[in-house]
């Protein structure tokens, strides 16, 4: 054998061990960050929704982003017994990807392992805290589920808890099993995760018939990826990368930015001070500069589609002098307006968060307050955003994102203004009411009830509202797919289309 | 040898065990985990579950002790994020790392030794020039920012390689190109500062003057003796690739110990820390043996 030989044979041996070809339906997906686990309970962490939500995992409800309806899914229907209690219908004929036939002690079994102790599982943690969640089998395809305190959109709530096989184990699963079209055909660490369509999913079959979900944490090369047909999605790119008006969308990601603030200590506890600190900030100066042109400017703790939202709400107008002139007055009523306010921000929150922060800094000391700009990460800054507060108190005014896609402002209100609520910086029994109200309010009468708690809120000046975020996406032109403000935590594959 | 390498193990064992005492410490110092680890709107309820779950209510030293009786054995814990053995998550990352440490440093040193060896052979010359402006620059060019042109140049722009990933051996040639330009720019200018002495010395006039051809004289004669501050500076590029590239790692999603270490310290999972620590630590000493015997190999003078 010759040296020539030996080379040509080499080279056709490097061609040979390039990528497999793959099918005109199969999709690649890339996300930002590994997952670390495939566990379906743990489907409310972004990335891990987006591979298993409603792919591999379903639940019995389903939310439409759209319009904030609730849909079935698992459940064909179901109905309020009265005392906390709902009952679920199931779809009949519904089978896991392991061939077992779904039933009601699946769904009972999801939802003790889901609320288990021995899982900590992030679904129970977000969603169910503070409740006693007992589900109760009627027959094979009707269950019982019973909140206490009464949970009046326990079927909401449903639209998270993922179903797996009565005979999931209770700790951490590597294989999930399922009832969507999809089943988990390959996990290797590191590289990729493979997801199969299912010839005997129970309902219609989607057009993809492959994804491979890659996984890069720099932003450059998702967008790159996308660009050399590498990847067909790119659910999170950077702003300064989406520049191709055919591939790139921007997307309400259900994100809203604001200043909390801590208003039981001083000068924060003035109502004047907090206003004054609204008006200090020129919010239409960072849309397009700072913060993506169409990112809205926030009134709510939520997302403008999120009932009960009240579109009459708006924040002050940018105002430097009006502030200064409250300003004035409150120290003239003997309040320490002098009193240096911490103003926190999280690093690596979202893009620009820095500038945004320092721009702010510029904008409150230009209005005459004490403001001292510290940027931290996530765990000093949760120190001062959740109680118990693990820092030293101080009046401070902490950057913040809260993500509530799931319709219902019940997500949000309690824990950001409650007295008892986790991240609340505010104490008003009226506005505790109102939550309290809205939380027990069932049918048409919730929308209305929360729009009052909106509005005490808003009367209180409790926070500095910034902005409803957008994120961005590259998706191929060789898919017929929108992202929506779903994709910020699912990525349904039965969604895709191919042009 | 059998007592020297007795008492380098028992040098890196205490070494080690320092080691995992001042980690495991300074580790817990940057806070409870059950903060990063549930959402922010938890219940104190479900924040008390997952400490005891995971044994972080205990005190401190109590915490300790369990981590060195499950060290003793060889239970490193499990990784909170991942819900699997600790050691099986570093290792399957340690397995890339080393890949790529050694193919790197197999093509560094080949790449190196020879071109540095040749411009110290005509110091001044334009191959030396060439090569030493070529060399310099690679020492001083930023990672991520080659790392980013190499991808924007060679992916996107000409299509020739994939931007990232680990599939195919195409996968291979951004990272190990990128992680190849530091430490060949560095060990170049040491095999050629090596050289230059080597080749000025008496040996080698003698060679010279007995008729010995160029070639033997420079890779025979010389550059063995010039080897040994070269091995050194090897050994030094190779443990920090051994420790894992991070920015090669993060930027072309490649899944080595290096970022699994970065993530696992920002994310406060210590047994992953602690366990990524002590595989890159016995890598490195598995390493340094092997170094001090190529120092024996090459220098009939020194014997352990």
């Amino acid at each position: 054998m010759n040296y020539r030989n030996v080379l040509l044979g080499g080279v056709a041996a490097l061609c040979l061990y390039g990528p497999a070809m793959a099918a005109d339906t199969d999709v690649t997906i890339v996300l930002n960050e590994e997952l670390e686990t495939v566990e379906p309970c743990m489907s409310s962490q972004s990335n891990i929704g987006r591979v298993l939500l409603q792919n591999i995992s379903e639940t019995m409800t389903e939310l439409n982003p759209e319009d904030g309806s609730l849909m079935p899914r698992l459940a064909d229907s179901w109905e309020d017994r009265g005392n906390g209690t709902w009952r679920f219908h199931l779809h009949e004929g519904v089978t896991f990807s392991d061939g077992s036939t779904l039933d009601a002690a699946d769904i009972k079994h999801s939802i003790e392992r889901t609320l288990s102790p021995d899982l900590t599982c992030e679904i129970g943690a977000k969603y169910f805290g503070g409740m006693t969640i007992t589900p109760t089998v009627v027959d094979d395809l009707t269950i019982d589920v019973t909140s206490d305190p009464a949970q009046p959109i326990l079927p909401l709530l449903m639209s998270t808890m993922t179903i797996v096989p009565a005979e999931t184990p209770m700790e951490f699963t590597r294989s999930p099993v399922g009832t969507g079209p999809y089943a988990m055909t390959a996990w290797n660490p590191g590289q990729n995760i493979i997801l199969d369509r299912r010839d005997d999913y129970w309902g219609d079959q989607p057009a993809v018939t492959k994804a491979t979900y890659l996984f890069r944490s720099d932003d450059a090369v998702r967008a790159a990826m996308v660009a050399t047909g590498e990847a067909d999605i790119s659910p999170l790119i950077n702003q300064i990368d989406a520049t191709n008006a055919d591939t790139d969308f921007a997307y309400p990601n259900s994100e809203t930015t604001y200043l909390r603030l801590d208003s039981s200590i001083a000068p924060l506890d003035d109502i004047r001070v907090r206003q004054a600190l609204n008006m200090a900030v020129d919010r239409e100066a960072f849309l397009g500069t700072l913060v993506p042109e169409d990112a809205q400017i926030a009134t709510h703790m939520t997302v403008p589609t999120t009932l009960g939202a009240d579109q009459d709400l708006s924040v002050p107008a940018y105002d430097p002098e009006g502030a200064k002139a409250l300003l004035e007055e409150a120290k003239a009523d003997g309040v320490a307006v002098d009193t240096e306010i911490l103003l926190l921000g999280r690093l690596g929150n979202f893009p620009n968060v820095t500038e945004v922060m320092e721009a702010l800094h510029g904008m409150f000391t230009d209005a005459g307050f004490n403001v001292k700009l510290q940027m931290v990460e996530v765990a000093e800054w949760v120190k001062y955003y959740s109680k118990p507060y693990a820092a030293q108190p101080v009046p401070s005014m902490v950057q913040a994102m809260h993500d509530n896609n799931r319709g219902d402002p019940v997500f949000s209100m309690y824990f950001k203004y409650a007295c008892e609520g986790l991240q609340s910086g505010i104490c008003d029994p009226d506005l505790d009411k109102a939550i309290a109200d809205a939380t027990a309010t069932a049918g048409d009468g919730r929308g209305p009830a929360w729009a009052k708690a909106f509005e005490i809120a808003h009367d209180l000046s409790a926070d500095v509202f910034l902005f409803h975020m957008v994120g961005f996406s590259r998706v191929s032109e060789r898919l017929d797919f929108i992202p929506s403000i779903a994709t910020n935590s699912e990525l349904q594959l039965s969604q895709i289309k191919f042009n | 040898m059998q007592s020297f390498l007795t008492k380098r193990a028992i040098s890196s064992g205490v070494s080690l065990l320092l080691l995992i005492v001042a980690v495991f410490f300074l580790s817990r110092l940057t806070g409870d985990p059950t903060d990063l680890y549930l959402p922010v709107d938890a219940s104190a309820e479900a924040r008390e579950n997952f400490r005891e779950l995971h044994g972080l209510n205990d005190p401190l030293i109590v915490q300790f002790g369990h981590y060195v009786a499950d060290l003793v054995r060889l239970d490193f814990g499990e990784s909170i994020r991942r819900a699997r053995p600790a050691l099986e998550v570093v290792i399957e990352a340690f397995v890339w790392t080393f890949q790529l440490a050694v193919i790197t440093m197999a093509i560094v040193s080949a790449a190196a030794v020879s071109l540095g060896a040749l411009a110290a052979f005509h110091v001044g010359g334009a191959f030396d020039r060439i090569a030493t402006f070529f060399s310099l620059i690679g020492a001083s060019a930023p990672d991520f920012w080659i790392a980013i042109v190499a991808i924007v140049v060679f992916a996107v722009g000409f299509g020739w390689v994939p931007t990232s990933g680990t599939g195919t051996v195409w996968h291979w040639i951004l990272p190990i190109g990128v992680l190849f330009i530091r430490p060949f720019g560095l060990i170049l200018q040491v095999v050629r500062g090596s050289m230059i002495s080597a080749l000025g010395s008496a040996y080698v006039k003698t060679a010279r003057a007995k008729g010995v051809t160029p070639k033997k004289t420079i890779f025979v004669h010389a550059l063995r003796n010039a080897m040994l501050p070269v091995i050194t500076v090897i050994g030094d590029q190779a443990a920090a690739l051994l420790n894992g590239a991070v920015i090669v790692e993060t930027i072309f999603g490649f899944p080595g110990v290096g970022k699994l270490m970065i993530d696992s310290i920002l994310q406060r999972d210590f047994s992953v820390v602690l366990a990524a620590i002590m595989v890159t630590a016995l890598a490195i000493f598995l390493m340094n043996i092997l170094i001090d015997l190529a120092y024996a190999a090459l220098d009939p003078r020194i014997r352990y």
